[in-house]
C-alpha cells in the first residue's frame, strides 16, 4: 500500500489551524491526501459515508483521524465516542490535537480511547515539528491493524 | 416563679421544720426535765408524809419526848419540800395550796397535841376528857396526813402526766415536722423533674437535633423561670444560626456558579485565545519562508517580532491558566518531603543546557504539611527565580532551608543574585507585576503571583528581604496540621 492511498481525516473548525496544519504536512513530505472536516457531525457523515459523502460507501476507512476537541455541532469527544462505538471505526488511531490542556480533557481524551493527545504550541516552527514527529510515527512507523478494506 | 426562688423556698420550709423539731427537742427536754424534777420532790414529799405519819403513830403509842422532837424534824422536811416545789398548771398549784394549808393545820394539830400533854410525864396517865381530846386531835392529824398523802401522790403522777404528754408531744411534732421535710423533698423533687429535668431533656434533644443539623427545631418552653428563658435564648440562637447559615449557602451557591464561570472562562481563554495567536505566528512563518527573499531586513524583523510578541501572549496564557488552576485546585494535604522535591528541581535546573553551575545547600529532612503537586509548584517557581536572578552572578549560591520564628517553622530560599530594592516589594507578588526588565531576566511575572495563592491555600505566609546587588530570601510558612507529625504514620484520606 502506498502512501496516497493512506488518507487522513482532519476534524478542524478553524480554517486557519487547517491550512497550517495541512501547510506543516507539505513541508515534511507528507503527502497523504487529507481530508478536511469542519464539525463533529461531518466527520462521521465521512467515516460512515453517509450525507455529502454518501458516494464513499465501499471506500477503505482513513489510516489516521487527527482530531480537534472544541468543534461545532458534535465536539471532539463526541467523535471518539462514536468512532469507538462503531465496529468499522474502532481501529482507527485517533490522534486528539488541540489548544487546551485542560487535565479533563486529557483524561477524557485517553479513557474514551484516544491513542494520542498533542497539544498545539503557539510557536509555529514547534508545531511543525509536532505534525512531523507524528505524521513519521503514525503512517510510517507504526503498524496499522488489520482493516477489511487495506487487504 | 423563678426556679431559684424555688429552691430557696424548699430550703426555707426543710431548714423551718428542722428549726421547729430542734425547739420541740429542747422544749420537750426542758419540760421533761421540770417534771421529772417535780415528781422527785412530790416523791419526797410523799415518803416525808409516810414517815411523819409513822412517827405520829409512834408518838401517839409512847408520848415520848423522842417522836416529838422526831415529828417536827419530818414536818420540818416536809414543809422544805414543800416550800421548793414550783407548778405552772393550776391544778397542781391548787393541790399544793391545799397541801400546804394542810400541813400547816396538822402542825398546828401537833402542836395543840404535845400542849395538851403540857410538861408532864410521858407516861403520866390521862383522864378521859384528856384522851378523847387527845384522840379527836389525833384521828385529825391522821386525816390530813392521808389527805395529803394523797395529794401528794396526785401531784407525783400529775408530773408523770405531765412527762407524757411532754413526749407524745414532742413525738407528734417530730412526725410532723418529718412529713414537713418528706412532701418538702417529694415536693422539690416532683417540681425538679417537671420544671428542671423534663426541659433540660428537652434542651439536650434540642442541642442534638441542632448540632446534628436540624435547623429547623424549635423548643418553645415558654416560662418566666431560667429554663424559659435559656429555651428562648436557644431558640434565637437557632434562629439566627439558620439565618447565617442559609447566608453562608446563598454565598457557597453563588461562589459555586462563579467557579463555574471560572473554569468555562479558562477552558474559553485556553482554547479560544491561543487560536489566533496560533495564526498569527504561523502565517508569520509562512511569510518568512515562502515571501522572505521579497522582504527587505526591516520586514523580517517585522516578522519576527510579531512572531515573539505572540509566542509571549502565549505564555502569559498558560500562565494565567496556571494561576487559575492553582486557585481551583483541590487541596489534599499529606506529609511533603520539600527536601526531596528542591534537590529534584535544583537537579533539573542543573541538567538544562545551559552551561550555568549553580551551588545548591539544600538542607536535609526539611518535611512540610502541604499538597505535595501545588508545593512542588511553588517551589518550581521560587528556585527558578533564584536560578533566573543569579544568571549574572560570579559564584552563585542558592540556599534552601527552615528556621522558627515565633515558634513557628518559616522556610526559606536564599541567593545571592541582583536581589531588589525593598521599596518595591508590595509589587512582589502581584500578577504581572515585575521588578526587572524583560530583557535582562525574561518571565511574565506570574511565577510569584502563584506562588503567593499557593501559600495562601494553604493558609501560610510568603514575604521577602532582599538587597538590591545581593540577593533576594523568599521566607513562607504553611498551616501545621493539628495532631503535630503523627498523621506521617496516618495519612489523611
Amino acid at each position: 500500500m502506498d502512501q496516497m492511498s493512506k488518507t487522513i481525516l482532519l476534524v478542524e473548525d478553524n480554517p486557519d489551524d487547517a491550512k497550517l496544519t495541512l501547510r506543516a504536512f507539505k513541508r515534511n513530505n507528507m503527502l497523504n491526501p487529507i481530508v478536511v472536516a469542519r464539525d463533529g457531525v461531518e466527520a462521521l457523515d465521512f467515516l460512515f459515508a453517509r450525507g455529502a459523502y454518501a458516494e464513499r460507501a465501499g471506500k477503505p476507512p482513513p489510516t489516521l483521524i487527527i482530531l480537534d476537541l472544541k468543534l461545532p455541532k458534535l465536539d471532539g469527544l463526541g467523535v471518539l465516542k462514536a468512532v469507538r462505538g462503531d465496529e468499522r471505526t474502532r481501529l482507527i488511531p485517533v490522534v486528539i490535537l488541540t489548544s487546551s490542556k485542560e487535565e479533563q480533557d486529557l483524561v477524557q481524551g485517553y479513557s474514551l480511547g484516544a491513542n494520542s493527545y498533542v497539544r498545539k504550541p503557539v510557536d509555529f516552527a514547534e508545531f511543525q515539528e509536532a505534525v512531523k514527529v507524528l505524521g513519521i510515527y503514525w503512517l510510517m512507523t507504526n503498524q496499522p491493524p488489520p482493516g477489511r478494506h487495506t487487504a | 416563679m423563678k426556679i431559684r426562688s424555688k429552691e430557696r423556698l424548699v430550703t426555707g420550709m426543710g431548714l423551718a421544720a428542722i428549726g421547729i423539731i430542734a425547739a420541740m427537742v429542747w422544749w420537750t427536754y426542758s419540760e421533761v426535765e421540770n417534771a421529772n424534777r417535780q415528781r422527785r420532790v412530790t416523791s419526797e414529799i410523799a415518803r416525808g408524809l409516810t414517815e411523819l405519819r409513822l412517827v405520829t403513830f409512834e408518838y401517839r403509842l409512847y408520848h415520848n419526848e423522842r417522836a416529838r422532837v422526831q415529828w417536827d424534824a419530818v414536818s420540818d422536811r416536809v414543809d422544805r419540800h414543800i416550800a421548793n416545789v414550783r407548778f405552772a398548771q393550776p391544778a397542781q398549784m391548787e393541790i399544793l395550796a391545799g397541801l400546804r394549808k394542810k400541813q400547816a393545820a396538822g402542825r398546828r394539830l401537833f402542836a395543840e397535841l404535845t400542849a395538851a400533854r403540857g410538861g408532864d410525864r410521858e407516861d403520866a396517865p390521862l383522864d378521859d376528857a384528856s384522851r378523847r381530846f387527845e384522840a379527836q386531835l389525833l384521828s385529825q392529824l391522821l386525816t390530813y396526813q392521808q389527805e395529803n398523802f394523797t395529794d401528794a401522790y396526785r401531784l407525783n403522777n400529775l408530773a408523770t402526766e405531765r412527762i407524757i404528754d411532754a413526749q407524745r408531744r414532742v413525738m407528734i411534732v417530730i412526725l410532723a415536722g418529718l412529713a414537713l421535710i418528706a412532701s418538702s423533698i417529694v415536693g422539690a423533687s416532683w417540681f425538679l423533674r417537671r420544671d428542671v429535668l423534663a426541659p433540660i431533656a428537652r434542651l439536650q434533644q434540642a442541642t442534638r437535633q441542632v448540632a446534628a443539623g436540624n435547623l429547623e427545631f424549635i423548643l418553645g418552653i415558654r416560662g418566666d423561670d431560667e429554663i424559659g428563658e435559656l429555651s428562648e435564648h436557644f431558640d434565637a440562637m437557632t434562629q439566627s444560626l439558620r439565618k447565617s447559615f442559609a447566608q453562608i449557602e446563598r454565598s457557597n451557591q453563588d461562589l459555586a456558579e462563579l467557579n463555574e464561570e471560572l473554569k468555562a472562562f479558562s477552558y474559553s481563554v485556553s482554547h479560544d485565545l491561543r487560536g489566533p495567536l496560533r495564526s498569527m505566528d504561523g502565517f508569520s512563518l509562512v511569510l518568512l519562508e515562502d515571501y522572505g527573499d521579497k522582504l527587505d531586513d526591516e520586514g523580517k524583523d517585522a516578522l519576527e517580532r510579531i512572531r515573539a510578541a505572540s509566542q509571549r501572549m502565549g505564555y502569559i496564557i498558560d500562565d494565567l491558566l496556571r494561576l487559575s488552576q492553582v486557585t481551583r485546585a483541590e487541596l489534599n494535604l499529606t506529609r511533603v518531603d520539600l527536601s526531596a522535591i528542591a534537590r529534584e528541581i535544583a537537579d533539573a535546573l542543573d541538567r538544562e543546557p545551559s552551561g550555568r553551575s549553580v551551588e545548591w545547600a539544600i538542607e536535609s529532612g526539611l518535611s512540610v504539611w502541604a499538597d505535595p503537586a501545588l508545593i512542588r509548584i511553588a517551589m518550581q517557581n521560587l528556585l527558578q527565580n533564584a536560578w533566573k536572578f543569579t544568571g549574572k552572578t560570579a559564584r552563585p549560591v542558592i540556599r534552601v532551608g527552615a528556621l522558627e520564628r515565633d515558634a513557628k517553622t518559616v522556610y526559606f530560599v536564599a541567593d545571592n543574585g541582583v536581589g531588589f530594592d525593598m521599596a518595591h516589594a508590595d509589587n512582589l507578588f502581584g500578577a504581572f507585576q515585575r521588578l526587572h526588565h524583560v530583557d535582562d531576566f525574561p518571565g511574565t511575572g506570574i511565577g510569584l503571583a502563584i506562588v503567593q495563592r499557593i501559600i495562601r491555600r494553604h493558609d501560610g505566609k510568603i514575604w521577602a528581604e532582599a538587597k538590591e546587588g545581593e540577593g533576594a530570601t523568599f521566607f513562607f510558612s504553611v498551616k501545621e496540621s493539628e495532631n503535630g507529625s503523627d498523621e506521617q504514620d496516618h495519612p489523611a484520606g
